[in-house]
């Protein structure tokens, strides 16, 4: 952990004044951790029959979770403009909405199939 | 920032001049990249025109047989593929967004000038494709939409259908990447001072229209993949005797089919909202409403394709909903049709050609809008869609409002362009033609609709009060083949003889009328400063308007000084020409007919063209992946690398495309005949690859820092370690394929296995594709210069693995852990 | 010139356009004069969409001479303008007032898109399967087992389910007269309610594309009284005179040269063959047309028909069996016989 925290540091000294504050490697070993932990606990509740009721809401969670991590410190969204959020969140926004829109049409016409 | 190979000096006076045939072949100048698109979309315009009128022949009385039936079908399938891809998208983005974007928001280039390059020759590879069944059999002839499973290889066997849906794959592929330039251009190379409140609202229009084609076309590729895989391998997307739903095809199709609408309509807007202010000597009404409606539009044509699609029989709740949700997008029209009346009064009008088509568009397109209102009416929609109505209603649509847009541009532009003014009398003369021919023609086809003759038949009954409609729409389509005719000779004079264009001819507002009538390579001698909205009027008359006033008067309005004109007195650095956007075009031709004539090795040759032209694009400069721009030419970037805000804007389009082969796996997944279904799936296998992929995006995080920091050796480590994990994870995904081979399931099987084979396969080819980058990237380590000022080319390539590690995370839910939910 | 010009033709295409909607009322396939409930409902919205569009365009049309021809200069005419570059109590207008006609247009929509869908069949509907082939209509009664192709009779003011499947690609049912369409997807059971209430014989046709003669795949609707109904049904479900018990010469001839030819393998006549691809047979001669109803049923088209069906309907699956002279003859006799 201590040598984590020297690296960052001396990242922190390299840093231009022109380029968006990076993190260090400390903090993308935190987030990788926090990634195995979460990939784990998906697989604990793929396992647990006691959480059969509650696997999708469950999952999703986890999943987003692990999006939004990825999203925030390896791909830097937390420190880079907005824009390049914007570019990402728009887009998802939209896939979700298809995604949702097409599986309840599809729901419906499963009623109708030959 | 580092070098570049060719410092360009000024020594052509124009675009235009010097370079050869190998010079426009290589060229990556936006100009002449923006001429090559309009000289092919001219030539695909004429071609789409004249099948057009080859269907009016046919259709002059009942029993006609002018053509054959296949013919006729092959007819407006053509006519309408080659009008939308080929020539009206090309015309308004290829031509005048490619054109004017950079002169109008002040830049020397757009923000990547040899993608720029390569979807011109990609998209002609698509054109050239689409047209090949003229040697090979036959044109394609199943709809411009092509319906499945009418183009499935049962129903239509042989070539012509393989060369549509490549060529559009294509094609899509080329669109897709022009508008991401354009996209990147917007945001970051405005000139300082133009804010996004102060663009022309054409590069508000092109802006946003990027941003649908990025997230429109993707649904369309899958679809086509689909079919590909349908027609190829043996795969049944659409095969209904498989337990398929053709259906999915139309919503893949309209989820692209209705976003495309506004693709063509909003650039169209864009262009009158350039031309009626000039014309009217007035600032565009009510600009925040303008730019705030293009978004509102835009956003809305996302979730209201089903208007489509009323008659398949998707239900009430769903009927109703995209019924209200189409009507909505009224309101944002009207906005605009409104702003640009009220731009009009009040103003001091200049009736030129390129007026008068632009106040034709405005009447034209409102007309279109409103049966617009009928259809999305969902129950009105029964008795009109497929019928003439609708062919009266998009002719309206795309003929009065994109193509009078068009012509509104190609009169407003071809000064600035060519250098010459066109005949204003051969253009009113084209303008009575049209107004008269356009009318003529789709106006009694409203009346043919509500009469009940559908769409697409290439002969109909006598007695059905048809025929002397028929007969006048036959007429006038003649006439309005005699504008077009007209407007090709005005051009042709223009170049041969016309009148010597001044830079500002119309006394025009943006930057663009500020450089040489053609302008000089390099755009602009000097970045200009903008310091409001109408950047250049700001320059001529002042903020009030007062300054210059004189000159107007006396009839002659003030044009750029010769200081503002001269040369730049140092070197300026353009872009170095390229001849790989070329040839990695051939590459993607190539490989596209081996696939279709099913020669593997030609497949194979045009890859390796491909692969290695698009390698060489990345070391043709000395600094790798290097576009040939400096951060001074993305003045409006903030700080951010230009090939940030792109790798960023590409994966926002592969989130559509993700979302498409999820949403067709998450459809079929419960539709496994005879074959295993999900529970085939292993979770301790597929944990220990996703736990391995989870830790390559650490490595390369890793990576990304350990070069920050200048250390290349730690740098090559983890990159290495990176490229390890992620051969691993590909191993684990060749073994589980194999071994689900085995069990029996194989892409052929069932629409279980192949949805999952497709969706996980082309994930595991986007991991392929992020290994060879970071290998190469790996290699080029071992360059002199491959220090910490180099550590973006890193950072993109992490982007890259990091977007693909977020799709797995994804995939691992809802396909692994997900297998036992029943999909929809 | 040119503005009066431009003034007058947007003018006469608004009037024309009104006119036109007025006139021409009893075209065969008119979506103006609806004959059933779906049809009028639609028909009613359509109007009342219209009226509102007819408005809107006039405030547009206004709106836009006032700008072009009155309240504006021309070039070196006067002194620039002075530019007003917004209004905020305009563009509030033109924002809300679209949005209010929406409002208006939306409500009648949404309510007759779910009148016209009923998810269960009203009482007492008679229930008829419709099958779309590449080109032509085939159409099954579960209730009496009568199966006809290409010409479809219904009883007037009863309701009718149909029931619309595809035996091969997407096809659309389309009687203008009747309603709306509802397109045929195979795979796909899509269901189409409504109820005739004028009887008469109106012409349908597919409307969406379904490949080489999709302009060939047309059919009628014979909207009948219940009597009328009742006997057509008898009539179809009667068993044809069996082949040895013909009189007629000619139309005995005929019956062998069926029952030899390769006819036999698609053409279903009850008693005599037992093809399913193709229309059924069995009650041919009543019905008045042919071939996906592109033609008349007599006896000259019909000898037409079997020599060369492509040329009369390009791409057709039946082949050209090279029968002439008397056996072709024969087999029209025999064909025309099937009442």
């Amino acid at each position: 952990m201590s040598e984590a925290t020297q690296t960052a540091g001396a990242i922190a000294t390299h840093d231009h004044a022109d380029q968006p504050h990076h993190p260090g490697a400390g903090i993308y070993l935190i987030v990788a951790l926090f990634l195995c932990v979460l990939t784990a606990m998906e697989i604990t509740v793929f396992y647990v029959p006691a959480l059969k009721t509650v696997i999708v809401p469950v999952l999703l969670v986890l999943a987003a979770a692990k999006f939004a991590l990825i999203a925030m410190f390896f791909m830097h969204l937390k420190y880079d403009s907005w824009t390049l959020s914007g570019i990402f969140i728009f887009p998802l926004f939209i896939a979700a909405f298809m995604l949702a829109s097409l599986m309840m049409l599809f729901a419906y016409l499963a009623h109708h199939l030959a | 920032m580092a070098a570049h190979p060719k410092p360009l000096h000024v020594e052509p006076a124009n675009y235009l001049q010097g370079g050869g045939v190998i010079g426009w072949l290589t060229t990556v100048d936006h100009k002449r990249i923006a001429v090559l698109y309009g000289v092919s979309a001219l030539l695909f315009l004429g071609l789409g025109g004249l099948e057009a009128m080859a269907i009016r022949i046919q259709l002059w009385a009942p029993g006609e047989h002018f053509i054959s039936a296949r013919a006729y079908n092959e007819l407006f399938t053509m006519h309408g593929t080659s009008m939308l891809f080929l020539a009206v998208m090309p015309l308004l983005l290829g031509t005048f967004a490619n054109f004017m974007l950079p002169l109008q928001i002040g830049a020397r280039d757009v923000a990547f000038p040899r993608i720029n390059a390569l979807s011109f020759w990609v998209s002609l590879m698509g054109a050239i494709l689409l047209h090949l069944g003229w040697f090979f059999g036959g044109l394609p002839d199943a709809g411009w939409f092509g319906y499945a499973n009418l183009t499935e290889r049962m129903y239509s066997p042989g070539l012509p259908l393989d060369f549509w849906t490549l060529g559009l794959i294509v094609a899509g592929a080329s669109t897709i990447l022009a508008t991401l330039n354009f996209l990147v251009t917007l945001i970051t190379m405005r000139a300082p001072g133009m804010s996004y409140m102060r663009m022309p609202m054409f590069c508000w229009a092109i802006m946003i229209t990027s941003i649908l084609v990025l997230l429109a076309f993707p649904p369309l590729t899958v679809g086509l993949i689909f079919l590909l895989m349908d027609r190829f391998f043996g795969t049944h997307f659409y095969i209904v005797s498989a337990g398929a739903t053709p259906i999915l095809w139309q919503h893949l199709f309209w989820l692209f089919g209705h976003p495309e609408v506004y693709i063509i309509a909003l650039p169209a807007f864009g262009v009158i909202s350039e031309v009626v202010p000039t014309f009217s000597r007035k600032p565009l009404f009510g600009y925040p409403m303008m730019a705030y409606s293009i978004c509102l539009i835009a956003f809305l044509s996302y979730g209201v394709w089903g208007h489509h699609m009323f008659a398949t029989g998707m239900g009430p709740v769903a009927d109703a909903a995209f019924a209200v949700t189409s009507m909505l997008i009224a309101i944002p029209t009207g906005i605009k049709i409104f702003s640009w009346i009220a731009t009009v009064w009040g103003g001091s009008l200049r009736m030129t050609t390129s007026f008068y088509f632009a106040l034709g568009m405005i009447l034209e397109f409102t007309f279109g809008g409103l049966s617009g209102i009928m259809h999305a009416s969902a129950p009105i929609d029964l008795q009109q869609t497929d019928s003439y109505f609708v062919v009266a209603h998009f002719h309206y649509v795309l003929f009065g409002g994109a193509v009078f847009a068009i012509l509104a541009g190609i009169f407003y532009w071809w000064p600035k362009v060519t250098g010459k003014m066109l005949s204003e009398r051969l253009g009113k003369l084209q303008f009575w033609l049209t107004i008269i021919g356009f009318n003529g023609t789709f106006f009694p086809m409203h009346f043919l609709g509500m009469w009940g003759m559908p769409r697409r038949i290439y002969t109909y009954g006598a007695g059905l009060g048809w025929t002397h409609l028929n007969q006048l729409e036959t007429v006038c389509a003649m006439i309005l083949g005699l504008a077009f005719l007209v407007m090709y000779i005005n051009m042709v004079w223009s170049i041969a003889n016309g009148e010597k264009a001044p830079p500002d001819p119309w006394d025009g507002r943006s930057l663009e009328w500020s450089v040489a009538s053609p302008p000089p390579v390099y755009n602009f001698a000097r970045i200009p400063e903008v310091r409001g909205r109408d950047a250049w009027w700001i320059v001529k008359y002042g903020r009030t308007g007062s300054r210059g006033l004189a000159a107007y008067m006396s009839g002659k309005p003030p044009q750029p000084s010769a200081a503002d004109l001269a040369p730049p007195a140092e070197p300026i650095h353009m872009p170095a020409p390229s001849i790989f956007p070329l040839i990695l075009s051939i590459g993607v031709l190539v490989a596209s007919l081996g696939v279709i004539i099913g020669e593997w090795r030609i497949v194979i040759l045009g890859a390796v063209t491909l692969v290695v032209a698009a390698i060489a694009m990345g070391f043709e400069y000395p600094t790798f992946g290097q576009e040939s721009h400096d951060p001074m030419a993305a003045p409006s970037s903030g700080g951010t690398d230009v090939r940030k805000v792109g790798i960023w804007s590409f994966i926002g389009s592969e989130c559509l495309f993700f979302a498409s082969l999820i949403a067709t796996y998450i459809i079929y997944k419960g539709r496994n005949i005879g074959g295993p279904g999900a529970e085939i799936l292993e979770i301790p296998l597929t944990s220990f690859s996703t736990f391995a992929l989870l830790m390559s995006s650490l490595a390369m995080v890793l990576a990304l820092a350990a070069i920050q920091r200048n250390d290349r050796t730690w740098m090559r480590v983890w990159l290495g370690t990176t490229i390890g994990l992620g051969l691993v994870f590909l191993g684990v995904e060749a073994y589980e394929f194999t071994h689900f081979y085995h069990e029996g399931l194989s892409l052929q099987t069932d629409l279980f296995g192949q949805s999952f084979f497709t969706l996980v396969g082309f994930h595991g080819a986007h991991v392929s594709i992020g290994v060879l980058w970071l290998a190469t990237l790996w290699f080029a380590s071992f360059g002199e210069k491959f220090d910490g000022s180099r550590s973006l080319s890193v950072e993109l390539a992490g982007l890259y693995w990091h977007f693909v590690d977020i799709v797995w995370v994804i995939i691992f839910t809802l396909v692994y852990l997900m297998q036992q939910v029943k999909g929809a | 010139m040119s503005r009066r010009a431009f003034s007058l033709g947007a003018m006469s295409i608004l009037a024309a356009f009104l006119s036109g909607c007025a006139s021409n009322r009893e075209l065969p396939m008119t979506t103006l004069a609806p004959k059933s409930d779906l049809g009028q409902w639609i028909y009613h919205l359509f109007i009342e969409v219209t009226l509102w569009d007819a408005l809107i365009l006039a405030i547009v049309l206004i709106a836009f001479i006032l700008a072009v021809f009155i309240f504006s200069t021309r070039v070196g005419e006067a002194a620039p303008p002075k530019s007003a570059a917004s209004d905020l109590k305009l563009e509030i207008a033109w924002t809300v007032g679209p949005a209010l006609v929406i409002l208006m247009i939306s409500v009648p929509t949404v309510r007759t898109v779910f009148r016209s869908q009923p998810r269960v069949a009203p009482a007492d509907s008679l229930h008829i399967r419709v099958i779309a082939h590449q080109w032509w209509w085939e159409f099954q009664y579960p209730d009496s087992k009568v199966i006809t192709a290409n010409e479809l009779h219904i009883p007037v003011n009863r309701p009718i389910r149909l029931d619309l499947v595809s035996s091969d690609v997407i096809h659309s049912f389309w009687v203008p007269q009747l309603g709306g369409k509802r397109d045929v997807v195979p795979g796909q059971i899509n269901e189409l309610t409504f109820e005739a209430n004028v009887p008469g014989m109106y012409p349908g046709q597919c409307a969406e594309f379904c490949g080489d003669s999709h302009a060939n795949m047309r059919f009628r609707v014979m909207v009948e009284t219940p009597e009328q109904f009742a006997e057509w049904t008898k009539l179809q479900q009667a068993v044809p005179v069996a082949v040895d018990q013909i009189t007629d010469a000619s139309v005995a001839d005929g019956a062998k040269v069926f029952a030899d030819s390769p006819c036999t393998s698609c053409h279903r006549i009850d008693g005599v063959s037992k093809g399913y691809i193709a229309p059924d047979l069995t009650h041919f001669g009543s019905r008045t047309t042919m071939a996906g109803g592109i033609m008349a049923n007599t006896p000259d088209n019909v000898a037409k028909w079997i020599t060369d069906p492509q040329a009369l309907k390009p791409g057709a699956l039946m082949p050209p069996l090279g029968l002439r002279g008397q056996q072709l003859n024969d087999l029209v006799a025999y064909l025309e016989s099937l009442k």
